[in-house]
């Protein structure tokens, strides 16, 4: 039975990436991908790598653990790898009937390869040691700015986390309706596209309808809870930057610092 | 604005109508869930509100903390009207409920986040937050689930938590809709022990709406509500003497009451007031000895 939905995975540890306040690790986060595209050299992505790895080391995630994140783009991977492989012009280094090998495509390959596996390895990290409330948390603070422009921050935290909840109990509802109708003698297996979406139809209204009347009934606890939107509202677990954060702050600046003089430097 | 004082809750004439409309928003009936209910509750007492189903006893039951407004009368809590909208917030921080259906009424995927939910609404500090959702969480005994999901836990547990929730709010009072009729036996069982002891040791009013004859028999006082209107009212023991009349609102006496009353049927000498089913023992035992 499903009874937890992770996004990306939370990996339980002790570490300090852990630790970490959320805002400094979605921020750091977006500062490694974006740090990604500013190089075209093998020694950059030698600096991101071994940043990684530091990263990695530090928050006690096994290595085997977060290269699971590349499965589900294993397959557009190899894709891309072979497009650049074979269709950069340049000087050819091998020929295999129609297809050429040049010497451009060969390092272009590696480049585009290196960088997607680093921006999933890199966005991985930060939802495998964040919990999805301190992810909620936190992304609610760092777009609270676009509250001046009336944008409903709080209103999607709340929203993001209540999901968050709710997603577990409507896919248990889901089986148990799909086993309710199978019952009765209704068929989801066969039959074209067209007719397995028609078939579908006395499993999805059942599951609106169900869904509606348990929005229904939590707006009506959330008032009783005396929830009145996000104005006033204290929290438990408050989001304070500590001497960690701020030494991670520098950890990441040190890293754009080196990343630039690798690329400045060092020849390839 | 403090009015009508010593009643905790008092409502006067309390009418509620709610329309039924057809597919064109054409009001095609207008039904009449309460009709003219006048009672009050004295702070720390027990009432049990009973009825079958459609007997209004749950709408009657959102009118105590504001969820529905009247429409006719008055409701006062704490002596204040719930039709003013200034007086919302106040009166359910006073009166807090837990509803029928244990999950939607949890709102964090965490249990100790969701019973800091109401006081982080109310802008309690961060530290009395924490201290209040231990206690609250210590006192149904669920302070060891508290990292736990809402979701690992039987519909019981989440009752508790949902009242652990109410506690954190420092309400007075805990209303609860119907709130076992979704458990188990066990788990009712235990919703009810708790509710007790938070009625005898804190002195919160306790406001049980249910259709569960054995879990009133504890109850101060009975309300029995029948098509809107409150057709019977008194302590356990009256009422239940009242058997025709309670029959009338399609409500069945509790288990040891309705074998008490066949033994006396079938011409055994037993007393016809019984409660509950130690009573019945002792009464079983006294005419055995």
């Amino acid at each position: 039975m499903i009874r937890d939905i992770t996004i990306g995975q939370y990996y339980t540890a002790e570490s300090v990436i852990h630790r970490l306040d959320p805002r400094i690790k979605i921020v750091g986060t977006l500062i490694y991908m974006i740090s990604l595209f500013l190089f075209h050299k093998m020694s950059g992505y030698a600096a991101a790598i071994l940043f990684f790895l530091f990263v990695l080391f530090l928050s006690r995630v096994p290595f085997s653990f977060s290269v699971r994140g590349l499965r589900p783009i294993f397959l557009m991977l190899i894709f891309t790898a072979f497009l650049n492989l074979f269709w950069t012009e340049g000087e050819v280094l091998l020929r295999i009937g129609a297809l050429e090998i040049t010497k451009e495509g060969i390092w272009k390959m590696a480049y585009i390869s290196l960088r997607l596996i680093l921006l999933i390895l890199g966005a991985s990290i930060m939802t495998l040691t964040t919990t999805p409330n301190d992810l909620t948390a936190g992304m609610e603070r760092l777009l609270s700015p676009l509250k001046i422009f009336h944008a409903p921050v709080h209103e999607i935290a709340m929203m993001m986390s209540i999901a968050l909840r709710f997603i577990p109990i409507l896919i248990e509802e889901t089986n148990r309706i799909m086993k309710a109708q199978m019952a009765r003698g209704a068929d989801f297996e066969s039959g074209n596209i067209l007719r397995k979406l028609k078939n579908m139809l006395p499993l999805v209204l059942p599951l609106f309808v169900s869904a509606l009347r348990r929005a229904n009934d939590l707006a009506q606890a959330m008032d009783a809870r005396c929830y009145h939107g996000g104005k006033g509202r204290t929290r438990m677990y408050p989001l304070y930057f500590k001497g960690i954060d701020i030494v991670a702050c520098f950890i990441c600046m040190l890293y754009l610092a080196a990343l630039y003089l690798t690329v400045r430097f060092l020849p390839i | 604005m403090k009015e009508k004082k010593g009643a905790f809750l008092r409502t006067e004439g309390l009418v509620h109508e709610y329309s039924r409309r057809d597919e064109e928003g054409n009001v095609t009936e207008i039904i009449r869930a309460v009709d003219g209910v006048d009672l009050s509750v004295e702070p720390g007492e027990f009432i049990a509100v009973l009825g079958a189903n459609g007997s209004g006893k749950s709408t009657l039951a959102k009118h105590f903390n504001a969820l529905l407004t009247p429409t006719d009368g008055v409701v006062y809590l704490d002596g204040k009207r719930t039709d003013q909208e200034e007086n919302v917030l106040a009166i359910r921080q006073l009166a807090g409920m837990v509803f029928q259906n244990p999950d939607n009424q949890l709102v964090s995927n965490v249990v100790e986040e969701d019973v800091a939910f109401g006081p982080e609404n109310l802008g309690v500090p961060t530290k009395e937050i924490r201290k209040r959702v231990k206690e609250g969480l210590e006192s149904v005994g669920m302070y060891a689930y508290r990292k736990k999901s809402p979701n690992h836990l039987s519909g019981g547990q989440k009752q508790r938590v949902a009242i652990a929730g109410i506690l954190a709010m420092q309400s007075g009072c805990i209303i609860l809709d119907e709130a076992t009729s979704m458990l188990d036996p066990m788990g009712r069982k235990s919703i009810i022990e708790q509710v007790l002891r938070l009625n005898k040791e804190k002195k919160i009013t306790i406001i049980l709406i249910t259709h569960h004859m054995d879990e009133v028999v504890h109850a101060d006082k009975v309300f029995v509500m029948k098509k809107g209107k409150v057709a019977l009212s008194g302590t356990p023991r009256q009422v239940f003497g009242q058997a025709e009349l309670l029959e009338e609102c399609k409500v069945t006496l509790p288990e040891a009451a309705q074998i008490a009353e066949e033994l006396y049927e079938h011409g055994m000498p037993v007393r016809t007031d019984i409660l509950t089913m130690q009573e019945l023992e002792e009464e079983l035992e006294r005419i055995f000895a």
